[in-house]
């Protein structure tokens, strides 16, 4: 490596980590932008504050099982009990959104559940910035137990082996629900074609609102996770990776669930180590600043060669 | 740190309230119910005051303030203002009362020329202002060429006084913040005399404040025999993923690291930064957007340590200004940002005007040159700490302030101590 590189291995084996950790929290977010495109050709774009109200759902749990004054047992408790009620805020935050700015549309022209998915998003980023916190960020208590893992030059934190870990297992849960269960072949049903599941005599609205609440769930989920690693939390929060999650399915082939994963930690690893090995050419030296400009440059490469993204084989079939 | 905020909606806030102020100003031409004013050309030819004038005042003297009294500025605008008015307390220019002229400037590049315009017609001897640094910026000339000294409590924009034109600077404008220079160069002087860096990290927020801090720092760490390590790593307001830059931050291993932006982004920095178990310790720099109460709450711990420099100081006249701010106003001087420089620009005004102006039987001849003159000779002690200008008009002997968090709290160093 240390013939090869100007920078030390110990720098690679942490962007490399640092481009998982976003990575899984790009993923996560993504999984509900693709699966609500699958079956309703909608992109959802209040889903990244979806993800923001999961975070302050958790943030509240956190404080009120006291902050930073708990230990033991009772941190793993109130982690556990902050993820089922980020979910359960999530889940009802997007099944709101669903039926309020979301299912009167269902057969409008296309661009109109686009616009009201806008509407909802600025909506609900500046009722908690400007109508709850006035413009201030709200901080997640540090409670994780601190320390490293060493392997080889690789040092990774207790705290990203659990971001990790715990998106990959949800994200396998999901794949499971979606391919493995008899809710999950409805959804893939109304997919494939709505009208043709109706009359298959599947409940369509059901099948839409179980794939909503799924991405919520995620979402939820990932807000917690989010907290728990960057700490600052606020409305506008979902902004940024919810924009990034959506790119990453897009990448990943929207409607594909392996597509939006693979496609996340894809966004999260370029942001990260693709900038830093562009900066081992010589004569090239990209700041930080410049990792959008890397990642979005990628994007369209990929996309001028795969139209469809790297996961999508073709467009669905419509009736 | 006053730059000019430009949306789309401010735009708008300023094409309405322009089209309100014409009509405002078209509709109050007559009514000047103070006193009158008139001038006569005083003749000379001298560089930014060859059309000077010589103002006769009959009943109160008019001093002009241009502040943001409305739109998206006007929190930071009023409180300025109000300071301004607060020197005049108690005060007369030779048995003459003070009228003070207020002008909305709006804080935009378009309100600070209309507000200019309106005093200069106005007749106002002197003014307070423009506040932020793209109105001032639009204003310069037509102060200039009214021959009208003006004096900004709040715009810090280096170029101001280094504007690019063969007349060199502009001889009327003068300023009492401590720019973004002084404060970059004494952050680099602590680095490097005080905590002995050799090799720093730089950390930035891409806006213009942030920007111009950090270049200047680097310009002046470099001069004190210092290197920069790494490339300068930039970040975009809301940022809280600042892994990939702490990654390069072990990767340059520096021996201090400087940011320049503000606590909103500086408290989650710092925290990902004390998480690494490499830089629990080594020291770290901020500045003035940096210093706030919210950085201490929100990192906590991870605060613990770090230094912060404040530009400016509180001069003898705070108190003075505190109590009589709270009472003419209902303002609190601790948390009215630029207010103590507002009330130092008017009192430098106030004084100069008192200086030169004549008495000619009831009424007073003012030489608006001689009152130029007599700011640049300004030497008091205001509540912003000492006032004097160089000969850019800048404030001479700025001061900066540097703090260190200690057990929660901002504990002011001595000078050359860590």
């Amino acid at each position: 490596m240390t013939v090869l590189f100007l920078a030390s291995a110990e720098f690679w084996a942490d962007q490399f980590v640092n481009g998982l950790t976003t990575g899984s929290i790009y993923a996560l977010i993504a999984l509900g932008y693709t699966m609500v495109y699958g079956v309703l050709q909608l992109i959802n774009f209040a889903h990244g504050e979806v993800f923001m109200v999961g975070a302050f759902a958790g943030y509240g749990v956190l404080v009120a099982f006291g902050g930073e004054d708990i230990t033991g047992a009772m941190i793993a408790l109130s982690i556990l009990v902050a993820f089922i009620a980020a979910a359960s805020a999530s889940l009802g935050t997007a099944l709101l959104i669903e039926r309020i700015a979301y299912r009167p549309l269902r057969n409008a022209p296309r661009l109109a559940p686009l616009i009201s998915a806008i509407g909802v998003s600025v909506f609900l980023s500046h009722l908690v910035d400007d109508g709850f916190l006035s413009g201030q960020s709200k901080f997640y208590p540090t409670i994780f137990p601190t320390g490293d893992v060493s392997l080889g030059p690789l040092a990774i934190s207790y705290l990203q082996i659990f971001l990790i870990g715990s998106s990959l297992a949800m994200m396998s849960v999901l794949y499971w629900t979606v391919q493995r269960t008899k809710i999950g072949r409805s959804i893939r049903a109304v997919s494939e074609s709505r009208d043709n599941a109706a009359l298959m005599g599947i409940d369509v609205n059901r099948a839409i609102m179980v794939t909503f609440a799924l991405g919520a769930i995620m979402a939820g989920f990932a807000g917690v996770l989010y907290g728990l690693f960057y700490s600052s939390i606020r409305g506008s929060m979902g902004f940024i990776p919810g924009v990034k999650a959506f790119t990453a399915a897009v990448l990943g082939g929207i409607g594909s669930i392996q597509g939006a994963v693979l496609g996340g930690f894809f966004l999260g690893l370029t942001e990260t180590v693709g900038r830093e090995l562009l900066n081992e050419i010589p004569g090239v030296n990209l700041p930080n600043q410049w990792k959008d400009v890397v990642a979005f440059s990628l994007l369209v490469i990929v996309l001028i060669f795969r139209p469809t993204g790297i996961f999508r084989q073709k467009e669905t079939k419509r009736a | 740190m006053v730059q000019g905020k430009r949306s789309k909606f401010a735009l708008l806030l300023a094409l309405v309230a322009l089209v309100a102020l014409f009509a405002v100003a078209c509709s109050g031409d007559d009514d000047d119910s103070g006193g009158s004013a008139g001038f006569t050309d005083a003749g000379y030819k001298t560089a930014g005051l060859d059309k000077a004038r010589l103002i006769t005042v009959d009943g109160d003297v008019p001093i002009g303030i241009s502040s943001a009294l409305t739109g998206d500025a006007a929190g930071l605008g009023k409180p300025i203002a109000d300071s301004a008015e607060t020197a005049g307390d108690g005060l007369t220019i030779k048995g003459h009362k003070i009228k003070w002229v207020r002008e909305d400037d709006l804080c935009t590049p378009e309100g600070g020329p209309a507000a200019a315009d309106r005093l200069v017609k106005g007749n106002v001897v002197a003014v307070v202002g423009p506040i932020c640094s793209g109105g001032t910026r639009a204003s310069l000339k037509i102060f200039d060429d009214a021959g009208i000294t003006h004096i900004s409590p709040s715009a810090t924009a280096g170029d101001l006084s280094t504007p690019t034109r063969a007349e060199g600077p502009f001889v009327t404008f003068f300023r009492v913040p401590v720019l973004n220079a002084d404060e970059a160069r004494e952050q680099a002087k602590f680095a490097t005399d005080t905590l002995k860096a050799k090799k720093a990290f730089v950390v930035f927020d891409t806006d213009d404040y942030g920007k111009d801090l950090s270049t200047q720092f680097q310009k002046y760490f470099k001069e004190n025999g210092g290197t920069i390590v790494g490339t300068p790593a930039g970040y975009e307001k809301k940022t809280t993923d600042f892994k990939s830059i702490i990654s390069s931050i072990k990767e340059a291993k520096p021996d201090v690291i400087y940011q320049a932006g503000f606590y909103a982004e500086a408290t989650p920095f710092l925290q990902q930064l004390r998480g690494d178990a490499d830089l629990k310790s080594i020291p770290y720099i901020g500045g003035d957007g940096i210093k706030n109460d919210e950085l201490i709450t929100g990192a906590k711990d991870a605060a613990e340590g770090a230094y912060l420099a404040l530009p400016g100081t509180t001069g003898s006249q705070f108190e003075t200004y505190k109590t009589k701010y709270a009472s003419l106003f209902k303002g609190n001087a601790d948390t009215a940002t630029f207010g103590p420089e507002a009330y130092d620009a008017a009192t430098a005004l106030i004084k100069a005007i008192d200086k030169v102006a004549v008495d000619k039987g009831g009424k007073l001849e003012i030489d608006l040159k001689k009152v130029n003159e007599e700011i640049k000779n300004a030497n008091f002690e205001g509540a912003s700490g000492k006032i004097t200008f160089g000969s850019d008009g800048n404030r001479a002997g700025a001061v900066v302030r540097f703090f260190k968090i200690q057990g929660g709290k901002y504990v002011q160093l001595e000078a050359g101590k860590k």
